[in-house]
């Protein structure tokens, strides 16, 4: 029979992709719907978080740093509760990792804080010492780009209807909400609002000064997510 | 023996020691999953370099034979030969144990990695809270030391010195900064455990002039704190501070915190509820566990009173 | 018309060959360039402080694994199918004026793809998704490209003189299939730009799915992309060009049977073995540990099916170069496909995921798997594509030393950093506490970040050789006559 396909490589091509294929509908497609279901606390990105994330992706943080907690106890003590797969359902693209060069970030907003995240950034061996991430210091006169955070919050609310505007059950049984503005401007300003909280924390000259024009330069953007990764 | 063996057998040799000797100790730790990591890393070493020498030997000695088909594509001709034994016994003895493993073995073992996990956190918990129910203050302080290391270095330095301001010190309790900064803003960090603010400048009077707190007052009696409780504020100290901190800034319980010196509750609370000040802020830690808690208590406590 | 020896047009080939040597010693360039980094951060200002941004780790990472994967591989992928192609289907290029112009559309297409990658890549634009950062423009050239390919593949089968296709064609077949369907289910992305009626960067999409569902298309994509562009191809170019070099015969048609049926049925169902103990069902993972052994039996069959084609011709290992390129390439591709799947064994994975012992099982397979397999290759093909002899064997010989030290120092440096690593994350102290903060476990890997670096600057010398040899015989080497070119390559001393 093979040597029969080896002379028709038309059925010798689609004898591959049978093969090839069906084992990838079985490994990706049967928990597909369970595995998108958010978990009881997790709420969808503001504006800014999203534009931070955007950063984190731009610099390809993931090339060094892990978002995914596995459930041993060396993991847990050193960067808290294992990850479940509903804490991730508004994660577009998944940041898992595949290395660690520099320690899990995923629950990083739970042991640091904005000014340490600000001092960090800008000199990460001069707060520890022997650090081989660089810095990034151009992220502090640079700009964040809300427009783009603001599109995908429109696309994702629109495609996969993710859940703006609509009270979310929290882990202490109240409700969140995250809000999404109508408007471009309305969700710019929002962002900076939120954007002087953070800054508000913050010693850096060239950041104070932006946010004192109304600008939200891309560190700021960048600890609000990673303050938010909790 | 033939040159190459050895050649794989220093190889090997090398390529492990040097493993072995980085790892240290630790490869005795009794850690199952490490240990089945590094018989991982020898199988692999052990079995390519063997497999691989075998087959350079047949290079070397065996003569290619066989019947050739009658094929042949742009002059590369291909033998009948069976394919060899071993290999083909390997590979359909591991398709049979795979099938059996994934229909069978698997689920009647019905593995669960939370479970697992659950289990070796239990197991952990057990061990840990029997070996140190009762901890000398000089252990405290060593396992204090320990976890600083892990859980706190990284904003207080190794030796918790605040990296230049950056987070406090804690070889001494107070700098004058971070008291002028409580002064003048009040403080609302349940350092006692609870909302117990103190109030900014605009509630502190100086018993002795009768009036809110003066500028200079401020200067002084920071000086006088940061100092350790000596020099020249202890008037205004006496007359402001001591109705709440105790006349000799040790605190009093459910009043106010000490501010002459560290206590294990008053870190215990900082790491409960985070810090919030003049050098920024720090994060509160849910998950040290008491004896944790205990020992960094008493390890802060021993850096300023040495 | 049969017996008349054929006229075979390679002027596709060697662009293809130009954009390998170029694309590798870039790609190249910036894995060593990435090995400094991590050995002494400062090299991350090597541009000065105000192109930092583009000269950082983060940035350049993707660069070096796109430009290796998608740029020197695929390149040495194209340059040897459209050598091979031709000559086990016995056809020529030449004779199909469609398939010639596809193809060049098809390489100046890719031209202009890789030249818009590195631009969007230092800038920044990226999916964020590994081995799949670029932005959707570029990914529907990227489909465009690749598709073309699959002209090319079906249109000269379908004009073929050889009734029975080779073994090297059901590789490229597999390959070119495969990668099709990965490609395309995994960059599935809306533009948000159109979405959201024309706010921000034209060049941002946003991934079709969520979470964990995001990573299991993603490594389905990510492990069977190196299985069918990294493996399947370059088994392709060992099966043609080691028994055409050597002489002799393919040792087992059966073998070859078995190993590739059983790789292409295997290979799919191990891709779980990338995220054992991931937020993915506890049965996938295991699938894919399981299957990930099983994969070690085909792996090994195409190995031994090219060692034993080379029993008792020892002589033709110890003074062909090109033949102990190839030797040691299916040796390392035993090695990386014996160390793949005990790495996929659940424990083990727990000590070796996350750390650089990971990286060290990458580079086994890239540095002493696929570029020997196509430095080999190419090299064969130089003096029957540009009619002279390869420029000089003693520069081959230096060459095959100087890398066979880089990633020999390249593997058993991140294979002792792997493990200490992971070791130093899992350690506690005599108390139960964690016994290391995470800084000394990264201080502890300095030495090996060194010895990675020189060891990765070794063997980007010897991609300069290569260069430098190709170059020189595509310009000055010896004219040869065609009968010199039946077996063993002509080269000078
Ligand atoms: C070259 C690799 C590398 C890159 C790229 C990198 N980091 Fe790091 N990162 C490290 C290392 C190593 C550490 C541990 C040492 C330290 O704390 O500086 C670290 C630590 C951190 C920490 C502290 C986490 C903790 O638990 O202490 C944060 C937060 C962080 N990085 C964020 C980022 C962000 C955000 C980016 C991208 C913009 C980034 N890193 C890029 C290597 C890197
Ligand atoms: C009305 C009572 C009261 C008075 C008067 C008072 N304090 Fe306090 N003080 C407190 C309380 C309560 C706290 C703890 C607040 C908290 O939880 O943050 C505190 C906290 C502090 C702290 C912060 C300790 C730390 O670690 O950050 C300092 C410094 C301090 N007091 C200094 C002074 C000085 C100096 C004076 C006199 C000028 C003074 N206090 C007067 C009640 C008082
Ligand atoms: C993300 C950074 C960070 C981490 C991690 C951290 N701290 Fe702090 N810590 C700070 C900062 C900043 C302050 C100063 C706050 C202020 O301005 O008063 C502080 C203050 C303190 C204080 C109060 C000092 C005083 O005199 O009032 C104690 C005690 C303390 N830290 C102990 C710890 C211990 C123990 C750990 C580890 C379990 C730890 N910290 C981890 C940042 C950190
Ligand atoms: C001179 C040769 C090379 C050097 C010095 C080199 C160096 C590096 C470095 C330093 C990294 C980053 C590792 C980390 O993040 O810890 C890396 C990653 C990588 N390289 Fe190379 N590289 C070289 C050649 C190649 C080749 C030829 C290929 C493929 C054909 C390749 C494929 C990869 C891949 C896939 C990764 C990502 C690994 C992962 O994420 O696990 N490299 N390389
Ligand atoms: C039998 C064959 C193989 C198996 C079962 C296998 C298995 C694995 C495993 C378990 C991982 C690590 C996943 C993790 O923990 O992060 C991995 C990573 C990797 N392997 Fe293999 N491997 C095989 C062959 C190869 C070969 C021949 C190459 C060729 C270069 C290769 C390239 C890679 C790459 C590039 C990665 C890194 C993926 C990432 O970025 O995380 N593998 N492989
Ligand atoms: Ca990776
Ligand atoms: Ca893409
Ligand atoms: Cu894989």
């Amino acid at each position: 029979m093979f040597h029969w396909l080896e002379k028709h490589p038309f059925f010798f091509a689609v004898g591959v992709f049978v093969v090839f294929s069906w084992a990838g509908l079985i490994m990706i497609l049967p928990t597909f719907t369970k595995a998108s279901q958010p978990l009881v606390g997790t709420v969808p990105y503001t504006t800014l978080e999203l534009a931070g994330r955007h950063i984190y992706v731009a610099n390809n943080c993931s090339g060094c740093h892990s978002q995914l907690i596995r459930p041993f106890k060396n993991e847990t003590d050193r960067y808290g509760d294992y990850a479940k797969s509903g804490e991730f359902a508004y994660d577009r693209p998944f940041l898992w990792g595949s290395k660690r060069t520099g320690p899990d970030l995923m629950r990083v907003g739970n042991y640091r804080t904005t000014d340490w995240h600000e001092n960090h950034m800008k000199d990460p061996a001069g707060i520890v010492p022997g650090s081989i991430m660089p810095a990034y210091r151009w992220m502090f006169t640079k700009l964040a780009d809300l427009d783009t955070a603001y599109a995908e919050q429109l696309t994702v609310q629109a495609a996969f209807a993710v859940p703006y505007n609509k009270p979310l059950p929290a882990k202490d049984g109240g409700t969140n909400m995250v809000k999404l503005a109508d408007t471009l401007e309305g969700a710019k300003a929002s962002a900076l609002a939120e954007a002087r909280t953070v800054a508000a924390d913050m010693k850096d000259q060239d950041v104070k000064d932006l946010i004192a024009q109304g600008e939200v330069p891309e560190i700021v953007a960048l600890i609000a997510y990673l303050n938010r990764l909790k | 023996m033939n040159k190459l063996v050895l050649v794989g057998i220093v190889f090997v040799t090398l390529l492990l020691g040097a493993t072995f000797l980085m790892l240290g100790d630790g490869v005795g730790a009794n850690d199952t999953m490490l240990q089945l990591g590094i018989a991982g890393a020898v199988a692999i070493a052990v079995i390519s370099t063997f497999v691989s020498i075998k087959y350079i030997r047949q290079m070397q000695t065996d003569t290619a034979s066989g019947e050739l088909a009658d094929e042949n594509w742009d002059g590369i001709g291909e033998y009948k030969n069976e394919p060899p034994f071993g290999w083909a016994i390997s590979f359909l003895a591991l398709t049979i144990w795979a099938i059996w493993y994934m229909l069978a073995g698997y689920p009647v073992q019905s593995y669960s990695q939370i479970g697992e996990y659950n289990e070796e956190v239990a197991e952990h918990d057990k061990t840990f809270a029997a070996t140190h129910a009762n901890m000398d203050a000089a252990t405290k302080v060593e396992m204090g030391e320990s976890v600083f290391i892990v859980q706190c270095a990284p904003c207080h330095g190794l030796s918790a010195d605040g990296i230049d301001g950056k987070a406090a010190n804690l070889n001494k309790r107070l700098d004058a900064v971070a008291v002028k900064n409580a002064i003048i803003h009040g403080s609302n960090n349940h350092l006692l455990g609870s909302e117990m603010p103190m109030p900014d400048r605009n509630g502190l009077f100086n018993a002795n002039s009768g009036a809110l707190i003066s500028d200079a007052e401020i200067n002084a009696v920071s000086a006088y704190v940061s100092n350790g409780m000596s020099g020249s504020g202890a008037d205004v100290f006496a007359g402001t501070c001591a109705g709440c901190h105790g006349s000799d800034g040790k605190g009093m319980a459910g009043v106010a915190p000490s501010i002459a010196n560290y206590n294990p509750e008053l870190v215990s609370n900082i790491l409960a509820y985070g810090k919030k000040g003049a050098m920024g802020t720090m994060p509160s830690f849910n998950n040290l566990n008491k004896t944790q808690i205990e020992a960094l208590g008493a390890y802060v406590t021993s850096l300023s009173s040495k | 018309m049969e017996n008349r020896p054929l006229e075979y047009d390679y002027t596709v080939a060697k662009l293809w060959m130009i954009s390998a040597i170029v694309l590798g010693i870039v790609g190249m360039l910036i894995g060593v360039i990435l090995a400094w980094q991590l050995a002494f951060p400062g090299v991350n200002l090597l541009l000065g402080e105000g192109l930092a941004e583009y000269t950082s780790f983060g940035r350049l990472r993707p660069l070096h694994t796109d430009a290796v994967i998608y740029g020197f591989t695929v390149s040495g992928i194209m340059a040897t199918w459209y050598y091979v192609g031709q000559r086990v289907l016995k056809v020529s290029m030449a004779e199909s004026k469609f398939l010639m112009v596809t193809a060049k559309i098809q390489f100046w297409l890719y031209a202009i793809g890789v030249v818009l990658i590195v631009v969007s890549l230092l800038f920044g634009l990226s999916q964020g998704k590994e081995y799949a950062e670029f932005i959707w423009p570029i990914d529907i050239a990227i489909v465009i490209i690749w598709v073309l390919w699959g002209v090319q593949i079906f249109g000269l089968i379908g004009i073929r003189r050889e009734k029975t296709i080779y073994i090297s064609i059901w590789y490229y077949i597999a390959s070119f299939l495969a990668v099709s369907a990965l490609y395309i289910f995994n960059n599935m992305a809306i533009p948000t730009y159109f979405a959201s009626g024309g706010i921000g960067s034209i060049f941002h999409s946003v991934s079709m799915y969520a979470g964990t569902n995001d990573a299991l298309v993603q490594w389905w994509f990510g492990h069977n992309a190196v299985g069918f562009v990294l493996t399947v191809p370059i088994i392709a170019m060992i099966y043609y060009f080691l028994p055409k070099e050597s002489g002799q015969a393919i040792y087992s048609y059966k073998l070859s049977l078995l190993a590739f049926w059983g790789l292409v049925f295997t290979y799919v169902w191990a891709g779980g073995h990338h995220l054992i103990f991931a937020t993915t069902p506890d049965w996938m993972q295991t699938m894919g540990s399981v299957f990930s052994v099983i994969l070690i039996l085909p792996s090994w069959g195409s190995a031994i099916n090219m060692l034993l084609t080379m029993k008792g011709e020892w002589n033709q290992v110890a003074t062909n170069p090109l033949i102990k390129f190839m030797v040691l390439a299916s040796t390392f591709y035993m090695f990386s496909t014996l160390e793949g799947p005990i790495q996929a064994i659940k424990s083990v994975n727990a000590l070796a995921h996350f750390t650089e012992w990971i990286v060290g099982h990458v580079h086994d397979g890239a540095l002493g798997w696929v570029v020997f397999m196509i430095i080999a290759a190419m090299l064969h093909m130089a003096p029957r594509v540009y009619g002279r002899e390869i420029y000089s064997k003693s520069l081959l010989n230096t060459q095959f030393w100087l890398q066979t030290l880089g990633v020999t120092l390249y593997f058993t440096s991140m294979w002792i950093a792997g493990i200490t690593q992971g070791m130093m994350w899992r350690a506690h102290d005599e108390f139960g506490n964690l016994a290391y903060s995470f800084i000394d476990s990264v201080i502890a890997l300095e030495p090996f970040y060194i010895i990675r670096a020189v060891g990765g600057t070794i063997y980007l010398i010897g991609m300069f050789i290569w260069a430098y040899n190709m170059y020189k015989t595509a310009t000055a080497g010896r004219r040869v006559e065609a009968n010199e070119l039946q077996n063993t390559s002509p080269m000078a001393s």
